[in-house]
Formats: C-alpha cells, structure tokens, sequence
C-alpha cells in the first residue's frame, strides 16, 4: 500500500515556480542567440531605466510643484497618464514581456490561492509595472518633500493606486487571454487591438478640431470630464491626497476607501476569470462538425508570369496567410488610414512643415509606408511555423522562396505607395516629376536594403509567429534592434540626399544619390540571395527548433 | 555504398554538442520494402530521419537515396521522396485544399495536375467535406491524413514517415495503412518510425533498430526473430550473451535477456524488449506507487 500524498506546502510550491523561471532564464543563456537576447535586453533595460528615473525625477519635481502650492488636486494630471501607460503599454508592447504561460501550471496540485499569487507576480514584472511604480517613486519623494508630514499617507495611498493598476492590468490580461484562446474571437480580437490602436492616431486631429471650435464646447465637455474622472482610480488618489493635504480627512479617508473598493470590485471580476482557469476550461479550437456537405472545390492555383511556379506557389501562400491575417491585413489599410490624418492632422494646418513644404509629403508617406512592412520583412518565416520543415523537404531551393516573400512585400509596398501617392495627391496636389522620381529612387534603396537584412535576420534570429494574435508575442531583441538601426540609417541617408537636393532647389539630385545608393542596394540584395540556400541549410536546425516548437 | 539500395547510409553520425544522438549506422532498405525503423525514446530515430529527408545535418557519414548522394544532390533527392516529419509541417492558415495544392507546385507539378491531384486525394482522406476549412482547425487526425495526402501528391519513389499513426483514430489509421500497402504493390519504398509495435509487424516486411544512437538489428521480421532465438539460445547455456553475429543477411548486434524462449512464436514487441533490454520489472522497483 503507497504511503499518504505529503501535505501540499504553498511557499514551496512557489519557491519551485520562481526556481522554474530562473531555470528558464539560466538556459536560455546556453545558445549564442540566448545570450545576444540578453544582451539586447540589458540595452533595452537601461533605456527603461532611464526613462524611469528620468521620468521619476520629472514627476518628483511636479508633484513637489502642486502640493507646496495647494495645487495637489493637479496629481491627477500624472496619474491618470500613467493609469492609461499602466494599462496600454502592456497589451501594445507584449514584445518587452516573455512570461511563461501560468496556466501550464495547472497540471501540478497548486492551491488556488497560489495560482492567483503566481499570475499576480507574473503581472508585476511586466516593464510598464517597473516604468510606473519608479514613477510613482518619484512622486512620493515629491510630494515627502513638499509636505513630509503627507508622505505616510500618499505612500498608502499610491501603493494602492499601483495595486490597483496591477489588478486591472491582469484582469485585461486574463479576460483578453479567454478571448484569445480561440482562432475566430482571436482574430476579432485582434483587428479591434489594431483599430484600437489606430484610433489613438485620430487623438491629434480631434484636438484640432476642438481647437478651431469655439471654447464654450470644450469647456462643456471638461466640465462633463471632470467629474467623471473623479471617480475612477487616478482621481480618486489624486483626491485622497489633496484632500489631506487640506486637513479634510473624512472626505480624503472616502476616496481612499472608494479607490480600494475599486481595487476589491476589480479583484472579483479578476477571481471570477482565474477560478474558472483554474477549474479547467474547454476552449476547444475544432469547430463543431459540418451537417451538410460543404461544395468541393476544384481550383488552379496561381500564375506568376515570368518567375518559376514554386514562386508562384509561395507568393500565393504569402498572400492567402496575410489575407487571413486581421492584424496583417490592417497593415494594408494603413494608406488610406494616413490620407485621414493628413486630411484632418496637423500636416494640413497653415504653417506645419508639410503646409510649408508639400513637396515632402508625397517621400514621407512612402517612408512611412516602407516602415509598416519591416514586422513582416524581418522575420520572414515567423509566420511559417511548422511549415518550415516542407520548405526544407521540399525540392525548392531557399532564394526561390526567399524571393517570393520578397515579392510579396514589394507588391505590397506598391499597392502601399500607390495610396500614398493618391492621399498626398488629393491633400497637396500630385508630386511633380523629380520628387517622384527621388521618391522612387530612395524606396529602390531602402527597400532591397530592408529585404537584404530582413533576409538575414529571418534566418539568423528567426521567431515563430502567429498572424492572427497581438498577445505573447515576442520579436527577437536582435531583430529589433537591427532593425531599428538600418532604420536610422536609411532615414539618415535618406533625409541627407532630400535635404541637400532641397538646398539646392534640385531634387534631381536626390534622385541621383538615391540611385546610386540603390544600385549598391540591389547588388547587395543579388548576392544575399545568392548565398542564401547555403545560409538556410547552414542554419536550419535553428530554423526548424525555433520555428516547431509548441 | 550499395548500388541495389533504395536509401543506404555509411557511418551516419549525428552530435548535439556532447551527446552523441546517431553513432555511425549504416542502413539498408531495398527497393519496394516496407521498412519500420524502430526504438526507445531518445535512442536517435527522429534524428535519422531528418537527417535521411534533408532536414538535419549529418556530423558525419554519407546518405544515398535512390543511388544519389542526398548532400550533392538535395533537389533531385528531394523531388523523388516525400515526407511527413514529426511536426508535420503544414501551412495551418491554409485551407486542405490550398495546402495540396501548394504543396503539388512546390514539388513541380503543372497548376491543373497539382489541382486535380489535391482533389482526388482530398476525397480520398475524406476531408473534402468542409473545403473552406483551415489546416489550424483540423483534428489531430485530419491532420496527419492532410501531411501524408501532400507527402504523395507528387507520386514519391520513397516515403518517409516519421510516427504517422500517432494520435490517428481507427477509421482514419485504416485509411492511411490501405493506402501505404497500395503504394507498396506499386513499387515505393516507405520507411516508417513508430511505437506502436503491432502496427508495425503488420505492415513492415523489414525491420531495424536504433537504440542509444546505434544501430543493434537490421533484416528481415523472420530474420530477427531468429537472430533473437539464436542469441536466447546462447543464453540458456551462459545465462546472458553479449556480442554481435549475422544471421543469413541479418546484422545483429546487442544484448538479449529476458525469459528463455517458451517455442511460441515471437512478436515484433518481445523481439524489440529483448534486443534494447527494456525488461525491467516494476514489481522491483517503485515500491511506494500503488
């Protein structure tokens, strides 16, 4: 007869699920790729921690500003910023987070209650919980400063602003994560993220609007804001502070207790979500069983004159993928998206740069239309998954398929600065000849530079994708980086060409530096994709681990 | 290397660092076998056919497939064999239908013949029903139909398989072992891995396998059984034999143990326990499991 099952010890089990995640960490450094990731990250980190002392020392000083001069209603100006980065950073910027899936862990007989304290610390590394609380750090030095005898108070107070955060933060996550579980709410998921996201673009026109109306309507609808926003979580601190300061401590004592109540109420919902993953779910991805016989299709598949039909049968799988993709596809809509901003933005206001200079607005939205592709052009077979392993089977050489997903970018970049040129054609009138031409010429520079170095990073840092979510995503640091400085340098060169050939009142020139550029560009591109089979079968164990992996 | 091999390998070596996965084995598969490549876990059998199918750069030693040397060659390697790795490489935002069809193409068949074949096969694994469906919304099973439909689209000479019918219900395993014996009669060479022993010794007419990275027998069933019997001859006289020998075309090299042979006839699986001594008895050991 076995013995009785040991009594199950909660700080050891999570002792073991932090050793878990330093294993994780301490073996991912074994591989050249692991140690290069932490290097990046390391860079990363000190810009982080740059950005928070510096935006700690900034809200220290603004803090210390309003509570000295009776003004400590106006903390809401700092937190409630902070409030909306608490919360959208995370879900924007899920490529700074690489936290294991908690829910792998319910295979083990964890107590719910170290679930919930596992997600809970999983939630506070995320970088914007470090970014916030140093600035909330900061502000509590402030306001120490300002009125030492507050500072007990305010630090209760902000401590439980940040908890609260945090609890909103997870609750987003978690419910998101349900959303997320299935292909079709995924995808639904995912094009509202992205119109989400595009909306904020909107945020600068609308200002402008309200700016060339008369103030009575603004005033309105501050009056009607301002209320509101006493009530939610940065206000309510704010409040709780301010009120304190002035020695009404019932009325401070109720902001604070509304702000827990908040903080408890959140803490259901995110009970109510985390009990039901922790009792097991079925969120089965296999759609239920067809009744009636779907029409069968017989049907060709694509022709591309003049390429090989392996190209032809990669281009049409690049495009069948992105057509599939929400999040992908709105990368497509982004020209139209830019002729809105230009319309109603600040690039249409008399005595803007474009207002000044419309003949730069035709090689800017081509930029801007180059700079949409590089998530997709830097990791070429993210998106490939397991499908890696047919390309390697396959009797097709790696620059043929290579060169259809190239193919499919540039195509893609046409059909992007064709809406570009329409936009700034419609905003300023059509480009004339030698911007165009210039323009042209700096899209063949950069683009074969981008697919060159995009070629190479797609093998060298590869990063398995899927197309259809924005969450838990991570790009490789590497990856970004590089990027990030060709970036730099083909904008570098690109405004140095424009801006000479603009100081000479000729942009014939930049036309011809562009070319020039774009010949050594395209030699380079050649040779890339010369070498690329042997790079591909070079490096196709890393290829085929990163990519198939569950 | 042999001439009258369909896949033949010399001092196939294959290291991750330290660990030495593949140790020099040298296989034989003759044209038209049905060839089950066997194993514990871990002892190397996935690296070998990744290594065979180009997937996986050999350490050392020579791979010819079809009399072409698989390193000089890959293209024209590739063309004539198809293959359903481990993790079955689809294109999962792929409908069926669009995967075979891209599939066809890749493997150089006209657009009308890819087309046509995609369908046919389509009807045959019975996932015609829903056209519209997506690869990443299949079952386990329909899946694995799909990778095996795309591994012959293009008629291969040899097929590589590596673990097909796991995860694979009974109507759908059906499905697939018909249609493996009919490429079979037809002439193909197929070399299969997998653990589910008696699927196996129904289907392959030949037989080797791999255990700590070594190859320890290769032949024919009636060939290793025999070798197996031999050995546990031996055995009875010194208790345990440890060597190597060769049984009429058979390598053969390990350790047998187990109980001496009762005059029944061996299965593949008792065949398999005594050549990798996987004998070990629970009631030893794990005296606290209940």
């Amino acid at each position: 007869m076995a013995e009785l099952s040991p009594p199950i010890n909660t700080r050891s089990q999570l002792a073991a699920v932090m050793r878990l995640r330093w294993l994780l960490f301490a073996h991912s450094l074994r591989t050249t790729r692991g140690k290069m990731e932490l290097a990046s990250r390391i860079l990363v980190g000190i810009a982080f921690a740059i950005g928070g002392l510096g935006g700690g020392s900034a809200l220290a000083f603004g803090a210390w500003y309003f509570v000295s001069h009776g003004k400590a209603d106006y903390l809401a100006l700092f937190l409630w910023p902070m409030f909306v980065f608490w919360q959208v950073f995370p879900v924007m910027a899920t490529a700074f987070t690489n936290n294991p899936d908690s829910s792998d862990l319910l295979r083990f007989p964890l107590g719910y209650r170290s679930y919930f304290l596992v997600r809970l610390a999983y939630g506070s590394m995320d970088p914007a919980t470090a970014l916030c609380s140093m600035w909330l750090a900061g502000m509590l030095l402030g306001i120490g400063f300002a009125s030492p005898t507050l500072l007990p108070w305010a630090a209760l107070v902000l401590l439980a602003f940040a908890l609260v955060n945090l609890l909103i933060m997870q609750m987003v996550f978690a419910w998101v994560e349900r959303w997320l579980a299935q292909r079709r709410t995924r995808e639904i998921m995912g094009v509202l993220f992205i119109l989400l996201m595009l909306s904020f673009q909107l945020i600068g026109p609308v200002m402008e609007h309200f700016d060339k109306r008369s103030s009575p309507e603004v005033r309105r609808l501050v009056e009607l804001l301002v209320p509101v926003q006493g009530v939610l979580p940065p206000g309510l601190a704010a409040d709780a502070i301010a009120q304190l300061a002035r020695a009404r401590f019932m009325v401070g004592f109720s902001s604070f207790l509304l702000l827990c109540a908040f903080g408890t109420a959140i803490g259901y919902f995110l009970r109510l979500r985390l009990r039901a993953q922790y009792r097991g779910e079925n969120l089965s991805e296999v759609a239920a069983r067809a009744t009636l016989r779907e029409r069968s299709s017989f049907r060709m598949g694509w022709k591309l004159p003049g390429f090989p039909p392996s190209v032809a049968a990669v281009f049409e799988k690049e495009i069948r993928y992105l057509a599939r993709s929400g999040p992908m596809l709105l990368t497509l809509i982004m020209p139209i998206f830019m002729l809105v901003i230009f319309r109603l933005g600040p690039m249409s206001r008399q005595g803007s740069f474009f207002a000044r200079a419309p003949n730069m607005a035709f090689p800017a939205a081509a930029g801007y239309a180059l700079l949409i592709l590089t998530n997709l052009v830097y990791n070429n077979f993210g998106g490939d998954a397991a499908g890696i392993q047919f390309f390697y089977a396959a009797p097709v050489r790696f620059s043929q398929i290579v060169l259809a997903k190239n193919l499919t970018h540039a195509a893609i970049l046409i059909v992007e600065v064709t809406f570009a040129w329409t936009a700034v054609a419609y905003l300023y009138g059509p480009p004339s000849l030698d911007i165009a031409a210039a323009t042209l010429a700096a899209l063949l520079f950069a683009a074969p530079l981008n697919f060159t170095v995009g070629n190479l990073l797609s093998i060298y840092s590869p990063k398995k994708l899927d197309f259809s979510t924005f969450g838990r995503q991570r790009a490789s640091q590497t990856t970004v980086l590089v990027s990030l400085g060709v970036q730099v340098f083909i904008v570098g060169a690109g405004v140095g060409a424009f801006w000479l050939a603009r100081s000479y009142a000729n942009f014939w020139i930049a036309a011809f530096l562009m070319s020039a550029l774009a010949a050594i560009s395209l030699t380079a591109y050649r040779l890339v994709l010369k070498r690329i089979d042997r790079l591909a079968m070079e490096q196709r164990e890393t290829l085929v681990a990163e990519l198939c992996r569950a | 290397m042999d001439l009258a091999s369909t896949i033949s390998t010399q001092g196939l070596t294959r290291r991750f660092g330290e660990l030495l996965a593949v140790d020099g084995i040298d296989l034989r598969v003759a044209p038209g076998q049905f060839f089950g490549f066997l194993g514990p876990n871990g002892a190397g059998k996935s690296t070998t056919i990744k290594m065979l199918t180009g997937l996986l750069a050999p350490s050392s030693g020579r791979i010819e497939i079809l009399g072409l040397d698989l390193e000089k060659n890959p293209v024209k390697v590739k063309q004539q064999i198809g293959v359903v790795p481990e993790g079955m490489a689809l294109f999962e935002r792929l409908t069926g239908s669009e995967f075979l069809n891209f599939a066809g193409r890749m493997y150089g068949l006209d657009r009308e013949t890819a087309a046509k074949r995609a369908s046919e096969l389509l009807d045959f694994m019975q996932l015609a029903e829903q056209p519209k469906k997506l690869v990443a919304d299949y079952s386990h099973g329909m899946q694995k139909k799909l990778a095996l439909a795309a591994a012959v689209i293009h008629g291969p000479k040899v097929l590589f398989l590596d673990e097909p019918f796991e995860g694979v219900d009974a109507i759908a395993s059906g499905t697939l072992k018909s249609m493996l014996q009919r490429m079979i009669t037809r002439g193909a060479t197929i070399f299969l891995t997998s653990h589910v022993l008696e699927i196996v010794e129904r289907l392959c007419s030949h037989v080797a396998i791999i255990h700590q990275g070594r190859l320890v027998a290769q032949g024919s069933l009636e060939e290793l059984r025999a070798g197996v019997e031999a050995q546990a001859a031996v055995l009875s006289e010194d208790n345990v034999v440890s060597g190597s020998s060769s049984i009429s075309g058979t390598s053969f090299s390990g350790t047998t143990a187990g109980p001496p042979i009762s005059g029944e006839k061996l299965t593949l699986e008792q065949i398999f326990l005594r050549i990798v001594g996987g004998s070990r008895s629970a009631e030893q050991e794990l005296s606290w499991l209940s």
